[in-house]
């Protein structure tokens, strides 16, 4: 005798039966919730079942009853969750079709500004020469005619020093000229004043001249100076730098030329030009650091040599980015900051 | 410097025939190059021509009928000056010659007789101004006699090349074709011709006597008198070079004294010597001294002024302008040639007080050669005796006082190695500085003799700079040192910080100019006592808005937003970082470095909806984040009326309690005058404090235990900051707060007038514990009754 054929497992046996067409019919989550509850919760005939396992007194019986149940159960509830997980993702697609929106709508973005194209360059070009293990220093930009002139080997009667030049301010006893730095070359004595060799050092800053706005001057614009003395520096050192700098700013199949030229603080001197953009353009100033520099900062010139030179920023900028008129450096209009990325 | 080529050719015969590489080698030189062009005849066809006969025409008494030889023919021309007759050698335009760009010259009829072209002037050839007749040869370009029939460009030296260079300050003797010349000679390893200056000895003795008081000023002071001149216009080949120099054409006296100038680069004076007299003085000027120079100004001397006397009064200003006095003028046959050497800071010195800069006194001031002197004045004596009929003494008068001679440097070779890097032997060394007429003897070191043209070599360091100018810097290897680093110093660190912040909150950078005027603190409508009014004023300002150093940068960025408002571009956010300038105890002025920040206009809708203006949460908020990036912790906000902002939405911004700026709404009437609408936003304030080094931040672990949230409300007077309530929650609080926010502010309805409440969302945790509900009512506690013993605050709803 087998417990196989008990009138309950044939009860369920008609009820897994009928299961699939029911479930199939199910068309909602909440539809097969029910089903579920009916065919396998606690008050479905499987429940029931299972409550009257205990009244079988023959314990193989009862495991094998009891055993029918739950393969019973677990069929059912197989076809339930099969069915649940299809309606559940179509109720799903059915939602998201509904949350439909136009991606390609403006973004709400950040905002974002720009630094302006002068201090993007000044730092570039810091940063090339921190590579080249220098430091930075600033200096004031109301300056003392003796930094920006006397301490540089500028002679008194130097016409740079002409108010038709310099701008000049209404400031102190007038025992000493206050101006406005014509060059950041004031910093090469303040800073050998302030440090002993080796000296390696950028300068970049605002500089000033009595010059009226036009496509090529302004009164007010940027310089980055460059310092570098040492024992033994010699004007080999001067050209190598320069020329990697310039690899480095423009690219790296920039050719450089050096041609002599004349400042009162360096000898000799230089102009660096730099064949960018299909031609010629001077770049920079630069040549070895005069002895008198060296002697009015207390540096021995018999023991240390060193070379210097001065960029405008505003002619880099230019000639990277293709700008031929200065007025567009000192343009607020948006459609110019915005083009500082 | 300006000149042409053909001028060089006449004393260096360099192998260069391209424009553009004789351009390449003065850069190369050191003398850089402004401009150069090649100059081509504005003419085709135009032959030298020989006038035979010159006839009245039948029927017009304007013109006469012209037979000109013009080599393989003679023509009749028809021509309307009367300046020649026969015998004249003349440029003649023959049929089918172009003038100009498309002046077609062909037979054509006048009156009745056919002309076979044209007879022409300057001004037709495009040679000069010359209009009122043709030119006439004959005297100006004798060589064009021999050749009759052939191209007249040749006569004039058509085609040439034009060149402007730069001669450095430091380089007086390049002040000259012939000094240019000598570098040129020592670029190419070419001989240098000789400067052909020689005075026929035949005239009449010297007769005039110079005495040199002022021996420090004029160290020598030498001279040529010259007799029988007539005053007239120069030859066409010397006006002609004279035009291509820059230099306007006035009669040949002072044609030939400039002529001689830009050749050979030692400026002279030619004095009229019946008006002179046959006495000449130097000597310093008398105090208050007066002398009305050549250009008829009177002008007031001091005693520090050297000038050139007729033995009593002062005839010239040395080395800066002759007299009217002594002038030479029409009319004038003897003259006497000064060439001086003077002192170059005296020179200056006059020149700048007087604002007199002639071109004599820029290369006096600069270092003429005192060993050209006389040869100088005896330029201009051959050169008048050439073109205007001139006599000159046949000895120059030569007083030299100060006698410069030619001064020596000791080389020693390790000076090249040490500058520039590498080793030239005593022979190559020697060589070089010889090509630049330097005189070397000796080995090592080298005993260097430097020529008086030569001021600014006076160290070995100067040789270094010659010996690398001729050597070619390309000569030299290129090597790169490495400093020892040191990097961006911190300060630098917190800027780009900083700017970066700035940035990343959407605001333009501009850089905007330091100066300002006192219409703009007008327009701020700052106190008269406001430490902003106290600008340090320009004393040689570019206009009168612009004449006081910035003590704020809020002007220049509200202009800079008023301008890219008023392009139709959308909301202004702009900011600068910079100095301003203000008065202070030191030598220098006091130059803080600033932020400043604006925001004007409006948003651009975007299409979920129209964006709100800006207000001053806007400047708080960048604030907030400021002290965030930068780990401030002890910054606060003190609301205070302060201008230029609005009353009652502005606030100083401490820091350590240290006011370190402001912000706020702009007052709507600063706004207006900077021509701005709506509420516009600013805020600026000193770097310092941002920029210091607090030291690395430490690790707090974060707890592992739950928090307690809840929130709490108070009515308190309306007048309350909020950061008021903070502060004292924080303190009541205790250690046990973790974060505070205030979530919202309500006024009206439920709440008294002059009341508001104020709701906080707070975060309790401990690190070391669950806290409990009998935690959290004590911290509850502890707030309400804090709120209220301090600010009067009433707690909302139960504990």
């Amino acid at each position: 005798m087998t417990t196989d054929n008990s009138d309950s497992v044939k009860e369920l046996r008609i009820l897994l039966a009928a299961a699939p067409e029911r479930v199939a019919r199910a068309s909602s989550v909440a539809e097969i919730d029910a089903i579920e509850a009916d065919l396998v919760g606690r008050a479905s005939p499987i429940a029931n079942a299972r409550k009257g396992l205990g009244a079988i007194t023959d314990a193989d019986d009862r495991r094998a009853t009891g055993k029918a149940i739950n393969d019973i159960a677990v069929e059912i509830k197989d076809l339930v969750d099969e069915r649940r997980g299809a309606v559940a993702s179509d109720e799903q697609n059915a939602r998201l079709v509904g949350d439909a929106v136009d991606v390609t709508l403006p973004g709400r973005r950040p905002r974002r500004g720009t630094h302006h194209v002068i201090r993007k360059t000044m730092d570039e070009i810091i940063d090339i020469f921190v590579g080249l293990g220098y430091t930075v220093a600033t200096g004031p930009e109301a300056e003392t005619e003796f930094y920006n002139f006397t301490a540089l080997n500028i002679p008194e009667t130097h016409p740079s020093r002409l108010e038709s030049d310099t701008i000049y301010l209404d400031y102190g006893d007038k025992d000493e000229e206050i101006l406005l730095r014509t060059h950041t070359s004031p910093m090469q004595a303040r800073y050998m004043e302030e440090h002993d060799p080796p000296t390696y050092v950028v300068v970049p800053g605002k500089v000033f001249r009595s010059d009226a706005v036009d496509a090529t001057h302004s009164p007010v614009f940027h310089q980055l100076e460059g310092l570098a003395v040492d024992e033994g520096i010699t004007f080999g050192d001067l050209k190598g730098t320069l020329a990697s700098f310039a690899k480095q700013y423009f690219g790296s199949s920039t050719k450089v030329k050096f041609i002599p030229h004349y400042f009162p603080f360096t000898e000799p001197s230089a102009e660096m030009h730099a064949y960018t953009n299909g031609q010629w353009i001077e770049l920079l100033g630069c040549g070895m650091v005069d002895p008198e520099v060296f002697k009015h900062v207390g540096y021995d010139p018999e023991k240390f040599t060193g070379f210097a030179f001065g960029m405008g920023m505003e002619r880099m900028a230019m000639v990277r980015h293709g700008i031929t008129d200065l007025r567009a450096l000192l343009d607020p209009d948006r459609r110019v900051l915005e083009q500082y990325r | 410097m300006k000149f042409t080529r053909s001028w060089i050719d006449e004393f260096v015969d360099i192998p260069v025939t391209e424009a553009a590489d004789l351009a390449e080698a003065f850069e190369s030189l050191g003398h850089e190059v402004e401009e150069w062009k090649i100059l081509e005849p504005a003419f085709t066809g135009v032959v030298v021509g020989k006038v035979l006969d010159v006839s009245a025409h039948p029927d017009a008494d304007k013109v006469r009928i012209t037979k000109v030889d013009v080599g393989d023919e003679v023509l009749d021309i028809i021509c309307g000056a009367w300046n020649f007759e026969a015998g004249a050698i003349v440029p003649v335009a023959v049929p089918g010659a172009v003038l100009g760009e498309d002046f077609t010259i062909t037979r054509r009829d006048i009156r009745g007789v056919t002309s076979n072209g044209m007879i022409c002037s300057e001004i037709e050839l495009g040679l000069g101004d010359e209009a009122d007749g043709i030119m006439v040869l004959n005297t100006d370009y004798p060589s064009a006699a021999d050749a009759i029939g052939s191209d007249f460009a040749k006569i004039v030296g058509l085609p040439d090349v034009y060149y402007e260079v730069t001669v450095t300050p430091n380089r007086p003797d390049c002040l000259s074709v012939y000094g240019l010349c000598r570098d040129l000679a020592a670029l190419y390893q070419v001989p240098l011709r000789p400067n052909g200056i020689e005075v026929d000895p035949s005239g009449e003795p010297n007769d005039v006597t110079v005495v040199v008081d002022a021996v420090d000023q004029c160290p020598r002071f030498s001279g040529r008198r010259v007799r029988g001149i007539t005053v007239g216009p120069s030859p066409h080949w010397l006006r002609w070079r004279l035009a291509q120099g820059g230099v306007r054409p006035i009669s040949n006296v002072v044609d030939a004294s400039n002529y001689a100038m830009i050749e050979f680069g030692h400026p002279t004076h030619a004095f009229d010597v019946e008006r002179l007299g046959n006495s000449i003085g130097v000597r310093l000027a008398h105090d208050g001294e007066t002398i009305t120079t050549l250009d008829d100004q009177e002008r007031a001397l001091l005693a520090t002024d050297v000038v050139v006397t007729n033995g009593v009064d002062p005839v010239a200003i040395g080395g800066v302008m002759g007299g009217a006095s002594t002038e030479v003028r029409a009319g004038t046959t003897d003259v006497f040639i000064e060439a001086a050497y003077w002192d170059p800071p005296t020179i200056l010195v006059t020149s700048k007080r007087l604002a007199l800069r002639s071109e004599a006194s820029s290369r006096f001031e600069r270092g003429a050669d005192p060993s050209f002197s006389t040869l100088g004045a005896d330029r201009v004596a051959q050169l008048l005796a050439e073109i205007a009929g001139g006599v000159p003494a046949p000895s120059a008068v030569d007083v030299n006082p100060g006698n410069i001679e030619p001064w020596t440097i000791s080389y020693p070779l390790s000076e090249t190695e040490r500058i520039l890097g590498i080793q030239l032997d005593s022979t190559t060394t020697s060589n070089l500085l010889e090509r630049l007429t330097f005189g070397v003897t000796g080995e090592d070191p080298l005993t260097v003799t430097v020529p008086t043209r030569r001021p600014d070599v006076e160290r070995p360091v100067d040789l270094v700079e010659e010996i690398a100018r001729l050597h070619g810097f390309d000569g030299i290897p290129d090597s790169v040192p490495s400093g020892p680093g040191g990097g961006l110093p911190f300060e630098e660190r917190r800027l780009r910080a900083i700017r970066e912040a700035v940035v990343g909150a959407g605001f333009y950078e501009t850089l905007n100019f330091s100066f300002i005027g006192e219409a703009d603190l007008d327009a701020l409508d700052l106190p008269h006592n406001h430490a902003a009014r106290s600008g340090i004023n320009i004393v040689n300002p570019l206009n009168d808005q612009e004449g006081v150093m910035r003590t704020t940068l809020l002007p220049g960025l509200l202009k800079s937003a008023a301008t890219s408002l008023s392009r139709r571009t959308p909301e202004a956010m702009l900011f600068e970082m910079g100095k301003v300038f203000l008065p202070g105890d030191g030598k220098l002025p006091e130059q803080p470095d600033r932020l400043a920040f604006v925001l004007a206009g409006k948003p651009e809708p975007t299409w979920e909806g129209a964006a709100e203006g800006f207000d001053v949460y806007d400047a708080s908020g960048i604030w907030e984040m400021l002290c965030d990036v930068l780990s401030i912790h002890d910054a606060s906000v003190r609301q205070e009326p302060i201008p230029p902002f609005h009353p009652w939405r502005s606030a100083e911004l401490l820091i350590g309690g240290v006011v370190v700026g402001a912000f706020g709404e702009l007052h709507p009437s600063v706004a207006a005058a900077f021509g701005l609408q709506g509420r516009v936003v600013g805020c600026e304030l000193d770097l310092a404090e941002l920029v210091i080094d607090r030291g690395p931040w430490s690790y707090i672990p974060p707890s592992v235990f739950p928090p307690v949230i809840f929130d709490m409300a108070f009515i308190v007077d309306a007048a309350t900051p909020a950061t008021d309530l903070a502060v004292v929650i924080r303190e009541a609080a205790g250690e046990l707060l973790e974060h505070l926010n205030v979530f919202d502010v309500f006024t009206g309805e439920s709440i008294r007038e002059g009341e508001k409440s104020l709701a906080m969302n707070i975060r309790l945790r401990a690190g070391d514990r669950t806290l409990t509900d009998d935690d959290a009512a004590e911290v509850r506690r502890s707030i309400a009754s804090s709120i209220s013993e301090r600010l009067g605050g009433e707690l909302r709803g139960d504990l």
